[in-house]
């Protein structure tokens, strides 16, 4: 190639006129040969230097794929080994993507004396900062003062368009904060550490000894997925919006590891902002709220009483009258007024057939069964802000509260402990401490046994039913085999409870075949709105939104779509026992 | 009949250069963009809108002003090389004078419908003049030292002008452009050396007139360390990307960055990051392979061109595309401070796409006019 084009190159000096007297005469080959040779040694260095940077290039990214640690200890740890104490491993979620990390941060301030024209400064610096007012800004910037904080900690892009500004008299501190890229989405769950860089809350004051340690620059892997997690807070916030609500709760767990993917609160704060003591947006709606979930609790009675041997799935119960005991009257939300099998309590989720079944169970044994599911204690997890679950004492343990706890009343537990119960009912029957940091792969999670494989067997078929026959439907996620129960409660205050303010839940597992995790929605005093004809239930605002985050997350999971209708998938499914003459039963 | 006859041969004359173009050529720099609209693309989470589609519109225009540019006799270009150097000279003056005004970087003319950025014509137009120039001069002249002085006078003015507004990374550009040009057309070593050496010892003098801002900038661009936030920050990013894309990639639109908003800019300047987490080590790589075939092209083309301008023409243009590409991965990677260079074809953005396709047009003139005789001076044309 570069033999033909110096050829070419050669033709052409020699063709070219030049200019001036010599305009007529070819340049000899020997005058022609110097300057070729000097084009093309010169095109030679040229082209090799091109091909070095590129080569730099490569090897800089190969560098940066392969090459971990080294890197970031140069971007982030190694400048800051003079501060000393303030030391803090970086938490990364379960895929490394960071969720907490020490970065220098700059402050703007001002020497008063310098600026040129205040107005003008203060115009321009309001386009950068609009959360300052013009005012606010010339106050700041007029004086004769030599020191004037303008903003502290400014983000990278702030303090790259505040230097293209170009103003005099404006000047940067270096500083040192905690900092966490995902904002609010992980708020609650990671918490915040204090000006001496010591955890106070959530995961950095539970695990704040680790990350403290001298040896940061292994950063602490928590469980959560950072896309799930995104994909729930996106969801549930959106119901919030449109039901209203004036908070919600969401989970997704790991049934066979007790792994916590994704936690969401809210609403939520942002810890990178001023942190308030008392702002109610820091409380933690998933671990430290605690509240009676009503009827999702019934999957716990008909474990119970699968599991203790006190019905079958052919047995029944009447449903036709209300139930009265003392001065309390237990009606369904959902009546059918007959006799009820087994499953069709669950699927249409009957308070009477629920509390009688209880009843038949017995209150000693039920206080023993949700103790032993760890319903009544309160969950160890790496953050302190854990509520304690309120339930009866084994004196207070009466008939009615038997009844009523059947159907989620009288025991409040946090949604957290609700996701737990029911990955421990569909995983075959092992109870696991749900944990926010990630277990190695391939090793089996510790967990006790504290339900038969066949009570979890036909819990996962019960749960199943609920969405494809029952309250649940809205649930579905069609390819994922959705089940799971929902749970409309009316919040109790202290002139008792209240009708118009619901909490709302619907608790799933996916694919039911062989559950891999629990998907908790909760959305706190929703209202009615003209898609849900008024309805604020459970069936029509967490249902829902259980399915779309399972639609979205289940491909980053890896849960790949089945055929819901294929004939052995149906058949894992089946339930016969339904006295209508349901859908199910004619398979 | 005589005028039908004229305007049958100027078709003959526009369809045997449409033939003759460098289609494969065409075709290489098509590629890049096909990948960056894909990017952007899944930059908007999976929709057309807003990027990828205006990308591919940009792509379209710019593509027709890269025929126009590439059927139009190469003539006409080295006569019309210092008008348009001399045009986009006047903007870059008026963009200093009028741009004051527009807050913050003063780079643009709003012509009504398009916004116009001088600093990106001058890219084009400084490499127009100087192969012109050097075109117009034999070796013994290029070698003359007083012959040197009109074409680094061509690309200082401009780039101060340019790193007045302040944008340090076009400045780099147009700087590094010319001085490869230089050496190219062969100007004597120690001529560039003296350069070099004069621009080291102008400094401190310079040093002198600086607001204390620019300084610090100046410092922050000689030491990335002095700047951990800005630098610390992308590198951050980039690390984040490039490691959790391994070897294949997450896979297209599989990338966190597609989900979420981790970087404000994504479409633009940091796209290779996206790239890099969604397409893994063997896209990124793949990528830069792509940009090497396509400035081989351009260098393969500038070799075979039988007269100087076209040569010179074409080097220019290849070398302002390398520069292009180096500045901005080495930017990404974080081995140079950030400055706002673009990736070439892919970042989301109408003047540099234009800038870019205008360039490949006149390597494509070259290549069509590769054979054409030319004169010292555009008037005495031979052919």
């Amino acid at each position: 190639m570069t033999d033909l084009a110096t050829e070419n190159w050669k033709d052409s000096l020699m063709v070219e006129p030049p200019l001036g007297v010599e305009s007529n005469q070819p340049l000899s080959e020997s005058r022609a040969k110097r300057p070729i040779e000097i084009a093309r040694t010169r095109l030679l260095v040229a082209g090799t230097i091109f091909a070095l940077c590129f080569a730099v290039l490569g090897v800089r990214i190969v560098d940066l794929a392969v090459n971990d640690e080294a890197e970031i200890a140069r971007s982030t740890t190694g400048r800051e080994a003079g501060t000393l104490g303030l030391a803090r491993a970086d938490v990364v979620d379960r895929n490394g993507m960071l969720l907490a990390t020490n970065l220098p941060t700059v402050s703007l301030y001002v020497d008063q004396t310098k600026v040129i024209d205040p107005e003008d400064a203060a115009d321009k610096l309001h386009a950068v900062l609009p959360e300052y007012s013009r005012d606010t800004l010339i106050k700041r910037i007029a004086g004769d003062a030599r020191y004037v904080w303008i903003k502290r900690s400014l983000t990278p892009e702030q303090e790259y368009q505040i230097n293209r500004l170009g103003l005099p008299g404006f000047s940067f501190e270096r500083e040192e904060r905690r900092v966490y890229p995902q904002g609010p989405l992980f708020a609650h769950v990671l918490g915040y550490t204090g000006i001496d860089n010591r955890g106070l809350s959530g995961v950095e004051r539970g695990l704040d000894r680790s990350l403290a340690a001298s040896d940061r620059k292994t950063p602490v892997m928590l469980s959560l997925d950072l896309r799930v997690q995104h994909i729930l807070a996106e969801e549930l916030s959106r119901a919030i919006v449109d039901f209203k609500g004036v908070g919600g709760a969401g989970v997704v767990l790991d049934v066979d590891s007790g792994e916590i993917i994704a936690m969401v609160s809210l609403p939520s704060f942002d810890p990178n902002g001023k942190k308030q003591q008392d702002d109610p947006n820091q409380f933690n709606r998933v671990t430290k709220g605690v509240y009676e979930l009503g009827s999702t609790f019934k999957a716990f009675t008909l474990a119970m009483a699968l599991d203790y041997g006190v019905v079958d799935l052919d047995d029944g119960y009447d449903a036709s009258m209300p139930i009265r005991i003392a001065r309390f009257t237990i009606n369904d939300d959902h009546p059918e007024n007959r006799w009820l099998s087994v499953p069709e309590i669950f699927m249409h989720s009957s308070n009477i057939g629920a509390a009688k079944m209880a009843l038949d169970v017995g209150a000693t044994r039920q206080r023993a069964f949700l103790k032993k599911i760890g319903l009544l204690d309160s969950i160890k997890l790496e953050m302190p802000e854990v509520g304690q679950p309120q339930s009866p004492t084994a004196k207070e343990w009466r008939d009615i509260s038997t009844m009523t706890i059947a159907f989620g009343h009288g025991v409040a537990v946090t949604p957290l402990h609700l996701a737990s119960g029911i990955a421990t009912l569909v995983n075959g029957g092992f109870l696991r401490e749900p944990t926010l940091l990630k277990r190695p792969a391939g090793v089996p999670a510790p967990g006790t046994r504290v339900l038969k494989a066949e009570t979890s067997e036909i819990m996962r078929r019960l749960l199943r039913l609920v969405v494809t026959d029952g309250t649940g439907k809205k649930a579905s996620a069609p390819g994922y085999l959705v089940g799971g129960k929902t749970g409309t409660a009316e919040k109790s205050s202290a002139t008792g409870y209240r009708k118009k303010s619901l909490i709302s839940t619907f608790v799933g597992a996916f694919p039911m075949n062989r559950p891999r995790y629990v998907v908790l929605a909760m959305i706190d005093e929703p209202k009615g709105n003209e898609a849900t004809h008024g309805f604020a239930t459970a069936g029509w605002t967490a249902a829902p939104l259980v399915s779309r985050v399972v639609t979205r997350t289940a491909p980053l999971l890896g849960v790949g779509p089945l055929d819901e209708d294929a004939a052995p998938v149906r058949h894992e499914m089946m339930v016969n026992e339904l006295s209508s003459g349901a859908k199910l039963a004619s398979f | 009949m005589a005028r039908a006859a004229e305007i049958l041969r100027l078709d003959r004359r526009i369809a045997g250069r449409l033939l003759q173009l460098n289609w494969g050529f065409v075709f290489l720099v098509s590629l890049p963009v096909a990948v960056g609209c894909a990017m952007l693309y899944s930059a908007a989470g999976g929709s057309f809108d807003p990027w990828a589609s205006r990308q591919l519109v940009r792509f379209g225009i710019g593509g027709v002003l890269m025929l126009i540019i590439a059927l139009v006799d190469i003539r006409f270009w080295m006569r019309a090389a210092y008008p348009i150097y001399g045009i986009a000279f006047v903007l870059l003056l008026a963009v200093e004078l009028i741009g004051d005004i527009a807050m913050g970087a003063q780079r643009w003319i709003d012509v009504g419908i398009v916004q116009l950025q001088p600093s990106e014509l001058m890219k084009v137009a400084l490499v127009l003049a100087l192969a012109r120039y050097f075109h117009g001069l034999d070796i013994e002249e290029v070698r003359r030292p007083t012959r040197v002085i009109l074409p680094i006078v061509m690309i200082v003015l401009p780039a101060g002008l340019v790193l007045k507004q302040p944008d340090l990374g076009t400045a780099a550009l147009l700087t590094l452009g010319g001085v490869v040009m230089l050496y190219l057309a062969g100007i004597r070593l120690w001529m560039l050396g003296l350069g070099a050496a004069l621009l080291l010892g102008a400094m401190p003098v310079a040093w002198q007139f600086l607001h204390d801002y620019q300084k610090r900038r100046v410092f922050t661009f000689l030491n990335p360390e002095d700047d951990p936030l800005g630098a610390g920050y992308h590198i951050l990013q980039s690390k984040i990307a490039l490691g959790s894309g391994g070897l294949s990639g997450k896979g297209f639109m599989q990338g966190s960055q597609s989900y979420l908003n981790f970087l404000p800019e994504k479409q633009t300047d940091f796209i290779f990051t996206m790239l890099a987490e969604e397409f893994g080590l063997v896209g990124s790589v793949g990528l830069l392979l792509l940009y090497v075939f396509i400035i081989g092209g351009g260098l393969i083309i500038a070799l075979r061109s039988r007269h100087q301008f076209g040569r010179l023409l074409a080097l220019g243009i290849a070398t302002t595309f390398f520069f292009y590409v180096f500045i901005n991965v080495a930017m990404v990677t974080g081995l140079v401070p950030v400055v706002g260079v673009p990736l070439p074809l892919i970042s989301y953005g109408g003047s540099a796409m234009l800038t870019l396709m205008a360039g490949f047009g006149l390597i494509l003139n070259v290549h069509i006019f590769r054979d054409l005789q030319i004169g010292r001076r555009p008037e005495n044309a031979a052919g």
